[in-house]
């Protein structure tokens, strides 16, 4: 009898000391979280509303100064805005122009870094290393700079040109173009997903491939079989971020895109700046946004596989 | 080809290796006959695993060669040689069902669906695992997982097997349980079996014949018994089983003054409370239990043996009398006589 009271007891304390450390663990969390929620997410309501034509409160003021605003008819809002963000014929250039870019820097920033993370884990040494190395340089240089840069080296009168031009070449004028984006983005988003890439290739014990290696696989088949899915998530971590990264950029398409169609960050800032429309340039961010929400998905979607796989869930 | 390299499954002649401008492998010869068992048995660093991916294919040597069944395979990468390992770690892909990592060798291989199927039914009954088949390495324990590393290395149905310790990261009940079913398929299925641990019990009990490695070479090759009854050197008689260490002669079952190094085993030094021809007398200074027997410290003047007793047990400050029936003599490292 004695020892069921001693073991109830125990349990008591137990149960006590666990909810004494998920009251310090909520205190803990709750200050980061409480400035999310105040600076991002009622900020992210408030412009909802502004979107569907709830003009009072805190968007009165915006609302006064802004042109074609369009106020609520119905007690859910309005689609005013809506309905002349998808008539305005920019938008579905700047949209495709968008998705094309986004889809395709990011294809070519993972393929990069794919190919250098695997030349990294499978041939190890210096050059390797140094590959590695000087692909992290654009990290510790400024967008704004770097645009620059690559304006300079591709522009009509720019280095490029002007090398070829000495041997008879007539190199093509890269910037204005939508291609100078893809290089800028391109060059900008390596560095952190051959960071991603390269953690996540280096992770994978030798022993895993030189077991596949043993079995009789060659190069491409272990590449397929082992290494890609066992770093399939860093990788689809790197591509996520590359493309929701590339799909809200503003100072590389400004600087290097050409002016129609360009890409939705630059037109975002155009309605709400130069034509003073800000509750269509609202509606163009909750688009990139809801884009960016489904790519977010799949950023979801791969953590959850790696942590079942690894048995956390 | 003769009887002899048809009997002769690997055959390692004049092996050296330097990694890091250090000689790891020198000048490493190993005969391995068909169907045997062989462990490579040394410490941490001896270089059997550098002689084991030697022999896999995941290093080429710098000097000599490796045949494997009359071929010779220096070059070949491990993709291309005939053999299986089994790594420390089980090395399972861990994205892949018990019965992927099963088939990937025969897939690797384009077979037949069906022939990959059999196969792999058939390797996971020899390791009774077939109700874990759908499973991943993650929802195993570590004794099935080494059992599904087993299978995978298994239905390649290679020319040799290599072992990379493979029972050291098992407990140690279920790592007796492991080796048994190991020896029991090996002998079964009469592969050619190579095995690195620095386990001396595991490769006593498991081997047919041992490699004791030191610094790069092998100490002595022999089977089990030969190895623990006649050690060539002194390093192996100190590697394998326990060794009283005396500095001098030996004589008429008595250390005596001299140059040589005498090596008693514990089992080899009988202990009674009377007097019986060739024993001398000797007090217990310490006495730890060992399960089923003890460990008994017996001193006379500067020399203390020690003694396995498992009946009639003496106490600490006992008095009696202790005779040495077999003794290793060993001068410059080398077995002189055996006494």
């Amino acid at each position: 009898m004695a020892s069921v009271k001693s073991e109830a007891k125990a349990e008591n304390l137990e149960v006590k000391s666990t909810s004494r450390s998920s009251v310090l663990g909520f205190f803990m969390a709750a200050p980061p979280m409480l400035l999310v929620v105040c600076f991002v997410g009622i900020p992210i309501l408030i412009a909802f509303t502004f979107s569907f034509g709830f003009t009072s409160g805190p968007n009165r003021v915006v609302s006064i100064i802004g042109q074609e605003i369009h106020k609520k008819d119905h007690w859910w809002g309005t689609f005013g805005a809506y309905k002349d963000v998808f008539k305005d014929s920019r938008f579905p250039g700047d949209l495709r122009t968008t998705i094309i870019v986004s889809f395709l820097s990011t294809f070519l920033t993972l393929l990069m870094a794919l190919g250098i993370g695997l030349y990294q884990r499978i041939m190890g040494g210096r050059i390797a290393a140094i590959m590695t190395t000087l692909c992290l340089v654009p990290l510790f240089v400024p967008v704004v700079i770097s645009s620059w840069a690559i304006h300079t080296f591709y522009a009509g009168d720019g280095f490029m040109r002007s090398l070829l031009s000495h041997f008879g070449i007539n190199f093509p004028t890269v910037t204005s173009t939508v291609s100078a984006i893809v290089i800028g983005s391109v060059w900008t988003s390596l560095p952190f997903a051959i960071l991603m890439v390269t953690s996540g290739l280096q992770s994978i014990p030798d022993a895993l491939i030189e077991t596949a290696q043993d079995a009789g696989a060659g190069f491409f088949r272990i590449v397929r079989t082992v290494l890609i899915p066992l770093a399939i998530t860093p990788i689809v971590i790197a591509g996520t971020f590359t493309a929701i990264g590339i799909m809200g950029s503003f100072t590389i398409p400004l600087f290097l895109g050409p002016n129609q169609p360009t890409m939705l960050g630059v037109e975002i800032s155009n309605f709400f700046g130069a034509y003073n429309r800000p509750q269509q340039s609202i509606v163009m961010a909750f688009i990139v946004f809801t884009a960016a929400s489904g790519i977010a998905l799949i950023y979801i979607w791969a953590n959850v596989k790696s942590a079942k796989q690894s048995g956390r869930i | 080809m003769t009887d002899q390299t048809q009997e002769e499954g690997l055959i390692l002649n004049g092996l050296t290796k330097i990694l890091g401008g250090r000689v790891i492998i020198d000048n490493l010869h190993l005969t391995v006959k068909k169907g045997e068992m062989v462990s490579l048995l040394g410490p941490s660093g001896c270089g059997k695993t550098t002689t084991l991916r030697m022999i896999a294919g995941f290093l080429i040597p710098d000097k000599g060669d490796i045949r494997l069944n009359g071929k010779d395979v220096t070059l070949l990468g491990p993709e291309k040689r005939p053999s299986a390992m089994v790594f420390q770690n089980y090395a399972l892909w861990p994205h892949m069902s018990v019965f992927k990592n099963v088939a990937y060798p025969l897939k690797v291989r384009k077979l037949p669906k069906e022939e990959i199927e059999r196969r792999v039914h058939e390797a996971l009954g020899v390791v009774n695992l077939m109700h874990h088949k759908d499973s991943r390495p993650g929802q195993i324990s570590g004794g099935e997982q080494q059992r599904v590393a087993l299978a995978r290395a298994l239905v390649q149905e290679p020319d040799i097997l290599l072992l990379d310790e493979p029972l050291s990261n098992l407990d140690a009940k279920l790592r007796v349980k492991v080796r048994e079913d190991i020896r029991e398929l090996q002998r079964r299925l009469g592969i050619t079996t190579v095995i690195v641990t620095h386990d001396q019990d595991e490769a006593l009990s498991i081997s047919d014949r041992i490699a004791v490695m030191n610094a790069g070479k092998i100490e002595q090759f022999s089977t089990t018994q030969e190895l623990y009854d006649r050690p060539e050197t002194e390093y192996v008689a100190n590697f394998i089983g326990s060794l009283n260490r005396v500095e001098g002669g030996y004589a008429d079952g008595k250390v005596v003054p001299g140059d040589e190094i005498v090596g008693i085993r514990p089992e080899d030094v009988i202990y009674g409370a009377t007097a019986t021809p060739g024993a001398f007398p000797a007090t217990v200074s310490l006495v730890v239990p060992r399960g089923h027997f003890s460990e008994v410290y017996l001193k006379r003047d500067d020399v203390e043996l020690r003694a396995f007793i498992s009946v009639d047990v003496p106490r600490v400050g006992d008095m009696g009398f202790a005779r040495v029936v077999k003794a290793l003599v060993y001068k410059d490292g080398k077995l002189v006589r055996v006494a």
